[in-house]
Parts: structure tokens; sequence; C-alpha cells
């Protein structure tokens, strides 16, 4: 009867995992719909920056700000690398920490000095274990990130860019390609290469009036595009953890399934072995007897 | 010609565009003073300042707090990118009486510093009017 017991036992408790990632399957499904609609709400907004960008080239401005400009030479690098602050989401981490590293070594190798910044208790662990320190911890961001949040941080690298301690900031984060790819992806944020990369819209050929003036709403829209471009990372993040979440949470529950339909059999079996032993003793000890 | 007699407001923050509707006019505030828009106006891109932003529809008028951003004006549609609205009640006249307070504990030591500090102590005092003037 021991093996038949032990099966028992382990089969409850493979049911009670089964519960528990179920349960996460469906609230990382919830999660998931509700970053991907503050995602697509976002858009909206880069939309139509992208829009004015496009009415501002059409108004026959050469685009000089110092947040285009590319520094004569690179000496500081600021590497920001957006990771979750909960485990569970199968590959999420571990793919955006290897990309990450791999590039941290680079920029040593370069010889630059880097400043690094962490957002996620995952990716501070991570490095607290590879002994690299972190020059900037933040674990605020969930899955919904505010964007007076990211703006402080964003405000913060706009003005160490402009003053010249950092010449290039570079942010690790997953990038949303479609609702099933998502891919950990390095991006030069500061200095912006092109401004219209989204190629949001097309010069319309409206003669505008501008206000102050072109140059001057130049001034004002470069450093808001990139704290577009900048809260879009965080938005692409917090919906490629939920959806890692899912994923590795329905493979688990899949996976739990089959555990227990395999121990259910082999429970079965040995439960039948037991009986028919009992029955051969049975038969055996009534033979004797005649 | 016929005079245009459409006019549409779509007010968008970086979280979620907040209004999209048809309005009769509507009154901002630009980097130097208001401005009010009428159907019929001409196109524009501007700089927006901090201050009321005041929407006239069928329904009533409403009014909210806007912190910086663009204004375009497109043919009927007008287009207000700013990185915060707030509706007149949700301001929280409290909390911008501790900002500006705290704004002005500042001692600034460069351009950078001073401009903010100024920027802090509008968006404070604007707040606080729009709330004394609900009253």
């Amino acid at each position: 009867m021991g093996k038949a017991r032990v099966l028992v036992k382990r089969r409850k408790s493979v049911r009670n995992i089964r519960k528990i990632t179920r349960t996460m399957e469906l609230i990382a499904t919830a999660r998931f719909k509700k970053a991907m609609d503050r995602a697509t709400e976002a858009a909206a907004y880069t939309k139509k920056i992208n829009e004015i960008v496009a009415d501002l080239s059409s108004a026959d401005l050469t685009f000089t700000h110092p947040l285009l400009k590319q520094p004569a030479e690179t000496k500081h690098v600021t590497l920001l690398l957006l990771t979750s602050n909960r485990g569970l989401c199968g590959g999420y981490n571990g793919g955006l920490l290897r990309t990450a590293l791999a590039r941290i070594r680079e920029i040593q190798k370069e010889g630059l000095e880097l400043q690094l910044e962490v957002s996620g208790k995952r990716g501070l662990n991570a490095m607290k274990f590879e002994q690299i320190p972190v020059d900037f911890k933040y674990t605020q961001f969930e899955d919904k990130p505010g964007f007076d949040e990211v703006n402080e941080i964003a405000t913060r690298l706009v003005g160490d860019f402009i003053e010249g301690r950092t010449q290039r900031v570079e942010i690790v984060y997953q990038k949303f390609e479609s609702a099933a790819r998502q891919a950990p992806a390095i991006e030069t944020l500061l200095p912006i290469g092109d401004l219209a990369t989204d190629a949001g819209g097309s010069a319309s050929g409206v003669d505008y009036e501008f206000l102050p003036s072109a140059e001057e709403i130049l001034e004002e829209l470069v450093p808001a595009a990139f704290k577009a471009r900048f809260f879009k990372c965080f938005l692409d993040a917090a919906v490629g953890e939920q959806i890692a979440r899912r994923v590795a949470m329905k493979a688990a529950t899949e996976n739990a399934g089959e555990m227990i339909r395999d121990i259910s059999m082999e429970y079965n079996r040995a439960r039948q072995t037991q009986i028919t032993s009992e029955l051969a003793e049975i038969i055996g000890g009534a033979a004797a007897l005649e | 010609m016929i005079a245009a007699t459409q006019l549409r407001l779509v007010l968008v923050t970086p979280e979620k565009t907040l209004l999209d509707v048809p309005v009769k006019s509507l009154q901002f505030p630009l980097f130097d003073g208001q401005i009010g828009v009428l159907p019929g106006r001409t196109p524009m891109v501007g700089r927006l300042g901090i201050g009321a932003l005041q929407v006239v529809s069928e329904s009533g008028s409403q009014t909210y707090f806007i912190d910086g951003g663009f204004a375009q004006i497109k043919g009927s549609i007008v287009t207000l990118l700013t990185n915060k609205a707030l509706p007149l009640d949700q301001i929280d006249a409290a909390a911008a009486e501790k900002d500006l307070a705290k704004a002005m504990a500042v001692l600034p030591k460069t351009d950078s510093e001073f401009s903010e500090k100024e920027l802090e102590i509008e968006r404070a005092r604007k707040q606080i009017g729009m709330r004394r003037w609900m009253n």
C-alpha cells in the first residue's frame, strides 16, 4: 500500500500547483489586456508628436538641437535595463539579462565609463550576483508605469546628456513587435538619431502659423518626443512581462495536467497490482485450507 | 465659401486620449497668454503654456488645468498635446500649496534650476488660482 499512498499525495500537490498556475495565467491575461490598452492609448500621443515633427520639417527648418547632436567622442555611456519585479515569467528576465550583460561587457571592453541603471528586483539581484555596481535602482514600476514617474527619470537623463555628463543613453527592454512576438532589444535613446523614425505622418502640405516660431517649438518638441519614446519603452516592457508570464503559466498548467494524468495512471496500476496480489493471497490461503 | 461651423477638440496626454469631442469654441493658454479658437481658425502649431483650458460645447462648458505641451490646429480639428490635464474639480489645492512652498524654498544655483523653480511656482499658482476661481 506504501507506493499508492505516496502517489496520491503527489497527485494532490500537483493539483494544487496547477490551480495556482492556472490562476496566475488568468491574472496575467487580464493584466496583459490592460497593459495593452494603455500602450494603444499612449500611441496616440506619439503619433501626434510625429505629425507635428513632420509639419515642422515642411517649414523649411534645419533640425538642430542638443539632443539630436552626435557628441564628438563618447566616453560615458548610460545603460538602462528594464526587468520585472516578480519572477515566474519564463525566459523574460533571462533574455534581457543576457542581452544586457553582453552589452555591459562590450562597453567595458571598449574602455568606456558605464553608468548602469536597473529597474526591477530581478535585474537588481542578477547584478548583485554578477557583482556589477548599479548606480540607480528602481523597483516602483509594476504593470502600470505612470508618465509622471517615468518623466522624472527622463528629465534627469536629458539633463545629464545636455550637460555632457553622459554621451550616450541606451536602453535594454523587451520590445513589443506583436502580441505573439517580443524580443529583448538594445536601443540608443540619446542622441536621437532620427526624430521621426516611426514615420507617423508625412508632410500634410498645410500652411501653418507657428507660435512663437518653428525653432522655439522644435526646442520643446525634441525633449517631448524623447520622453514619449522613453515612456513607450516602459509600456512595452510591462506588456512583454505579462505576455511572458501568461505563456509560462499556460505551459506550466499544461505540464501539471500531463503530470496528473501520468501519476493517476501509475497510481491505478499500483492499486490494481495490490488488489491482484491480495486476491492471489486469499485464493492461495483458501486452497491451502481444503 | 461657406464659413466653417465645426470644431473638434482632441486632448491627448502621454497616457491616454482624454477628450475627443465636438465643441463650439475653446480657450487655452499659449506660451504668452490665452488664445481663443472658433471654427474656421487658420492652421496653427503652437507651444502651450500652463493654465486653464476652457471648452464650450453644446452641453455646457468645462474647465481643465493643462501643463505645457503643444497645440495643433488643422482644418476643424484642434489637437492639444500636454503632459498633464486635470479637470477643474480634481485639482488638489492643498497639494499645490505644498508644492508652492517647496518650490519657494529652493535656492537655484544654475540657469536650469532657476527656470525649473519658476515653472514649479507658476504651475502651483495657476492651480491654486483656478481652484479659487471655482469657489
